[in-house]
């Protein structure tokens, strides 16, 4: 029974793939979008972004075996600076994308297990981060240290502005 | 600490009014004031000897055993300890643990328990919303206060009162701790010290005189420096006010993980290294912006954090030295930062 209920789950699995890739594969990436599709496709990136944030602040444990998250040191993705990036990352003596800098900080401060660069938590944690900034002019490389960004309301914010803040 | 002999000086000096008519008074009664008071009471300043306090804030302790904060808080321990000459006291202005519990507390404690100085102590959010106060309260004592020290008034408060966000939304303590600690999250709303501690700053310096040097801490800065983030306090305009009869106030707080100067009127206020991690700087523009300190390096676990020293001296001029673990100064801030 039980190897059937796993079968059957796989069979599903590999049906719902197969339905998935298919139906990607069927959308237009061609604008003109309708506004239903424009309403799908931010509100499928705000529900990314909001994974983001929730990861950002420690809802995921394998980023962290000490307590620490990101949001420690980067309120509001602050000085995080994902507009700078690629740029040269002396931790790492490369020129190196966001997302391993992100996994830099989660094994060292943070002593947690580096994320796949690939997969959909690290997505998630670079898609919080270039959302707070966006706006920001892209400036690849350090130049003098970057000021952080003034929040507007977004995901995880209130609508309307809290009254605590720079947002009013 | 609170020392009546001093106390006693300072309220001679104050009802004498002018620091000449102390003087004469002082020789005519016998009284031996000692050169430093006679010097500083000829300033038209409160008669202070000089001395100095350390502060030691923000370490956020885990409960995990063994946790790099705990070695963190116990070098700067050794850091003050090692000091000369020696402080009077060690002020902490909150957040000894990350998420309130009792035994973060109890850890905090412990480790300080090692200071040759006696330790004076306000609360932060992350202090105080697991239980609302109750073991850091059984472990520190009230979280108001006030003393006198050798000529300077010392006030504690607690600034991170907020207003009831859990019941309605039917919140578990966790829950609400939890939504604290989160620096930049809107639900808490603004921290205030609330009426009940205005009214115990409104009484406890009411006969003060006007020339008395007066320091007040608390968790957040008595300015909005970035509201965002709880830099600030929201009934800090009534502090001000209550405390604007007086020629000179200091204001020292945590909460910001950073050297942070700024001045209001009477109020000088200065931020203070953390022991734990450093926040950058909010986007705001400093008018002080020497007190920025350089930008730290994530890969030096020490870089941003450390400890700093205040001193008074018979004038009653006031200056902040940081003690940074790593170099984290601006020349500006070397020098000290006048307060």
């Amino acid at each position: 029974m039980k190897l059937n209920t796993k079968t059957m789950k796989l069979s599903l699995g590999a049906a719902g793939i197969a339905v998935g890739v298919f139906g990607a594969m069927s959308l237009s990436a061609r604008p003109p979008f309708t506004d239903a599709q424009l309403a799908q496709q931010q509100q499928d990136l705000l529900e990314v972004v909001n994974k983001g944030r929730d990861e950002w602040h420690g809802s995921n444990p394998q980023m962290s075996s000490n307590g620490l998250a990101c949001g420690n040191c980067h309120p509001d993705a602050a000085a995080s600076n994902p507009n700078t990036f690629p740029k040269f990352v002396p931790q790492l003596n490369a020129v190196a994308p966001m997302r391993e800098m992100i996994n830099w900080c989660i094994v060292h401060p943070q002593d947690g297990k580096a994320l796949d660069p690939n997969g959909p938590d690290m997505i998630a944690l670079e898609a919080y981060a270039v959302y707070l900034y966006r706006g920001e002019k892209l400036q690849p490389g350090y130049t003098l240290p970057e000021p952080p960004i003034a929040v507007k309301s977004g995901v995880g914010f209130p609508a309307k502005p809290s009254g605590i803040g720079v947002d009013k | 600490m609170s020392d009546s002999k001093d106390l006693s000086r300072r309220h001679f000096l104050g009802l004498a009014g002018k620091a000449g008519l102390a003087t004469v008074a002082a020789r005519a009664i016998g009284v031996n004031l000692g050169l430093v008071e006679i010097l500083s009471a000829q300033t038209g300043k409160g008669a202070v000897t000089p001395f100095s306090f350390a502060i030691i804030t923000d370490s956020h302790l885990f409960s995990i055993p063994d946790h790099k904060f705990d070695k963190s808080l116990a070098d700067a321990v050794a850091q003050v300890n090692a000091l000369t000459p020696a402080v009077d006291f060690v002020m902490y202005t909150g957040d000894i643990a990350q998420n309130g519990k009792e035994d973060q507390l109890v850890k905090g404690k412990k480790i300080m328990s090692a200071l040759k100085a006696p330790l004076k102590v306000i609360p932060g959010e992350h202090d105080w919303y697991l239980d609302m106060g109750k073991a850091w309260n059984g472990l520190f004592g009230k979280e108001t206060w006030s003393f006198d020290h050798k000529g300077v008034h010392f006030i504690g408060l607690n600034s991170i009162l907020v207003r009831d966000f859990w019941t309605g939304a039917g919140l578990t303590a966790e829950q609400r701790m939890s939504t604290m600690e989160m620096l930049e999250s809107p639900i808490a709303g603004p921290w205030g010290v609330r009426e009940a501690q205005l009214d115990f700053l409104e009484k406890d310096v009411k006969k003060l005189p006007a020339n008395t040097p007066v320091v007040i801490f608390t968790h957040s800065p008595l300015w909005d420096y970035y509201p965002r983030w709880n830099f600030q306090t929201e009934d800090a305009p009534q502090i001000r006010q209550i405390l604007a009869k007086f020629d000179h106030v200091t204001s020292l707080h945590g909460h910001v993980h950073q050297t942070v100067f700024n001045q209001i009127g009477n109020l000088s206020s200065a931020g203070a290294l953390s022991t734990s991690w450093p926040w950058p700087y909010p986007p705001v523009q400093l008018a002080y912006p020497g007190s920025q300190m350089t930008q730290s390096d994530p890969a030096n676990t020490k870089d941003g954090m450390g400890s700093q020293v205040i001193s008074f001296d018979a004038s009653a001029a006031g200056l902040v030295q940081y003690e940074p673990f790593a170099n984290s100064l601006t020349p500006w801030l070397k020098a000290g930062v006048k307060v």
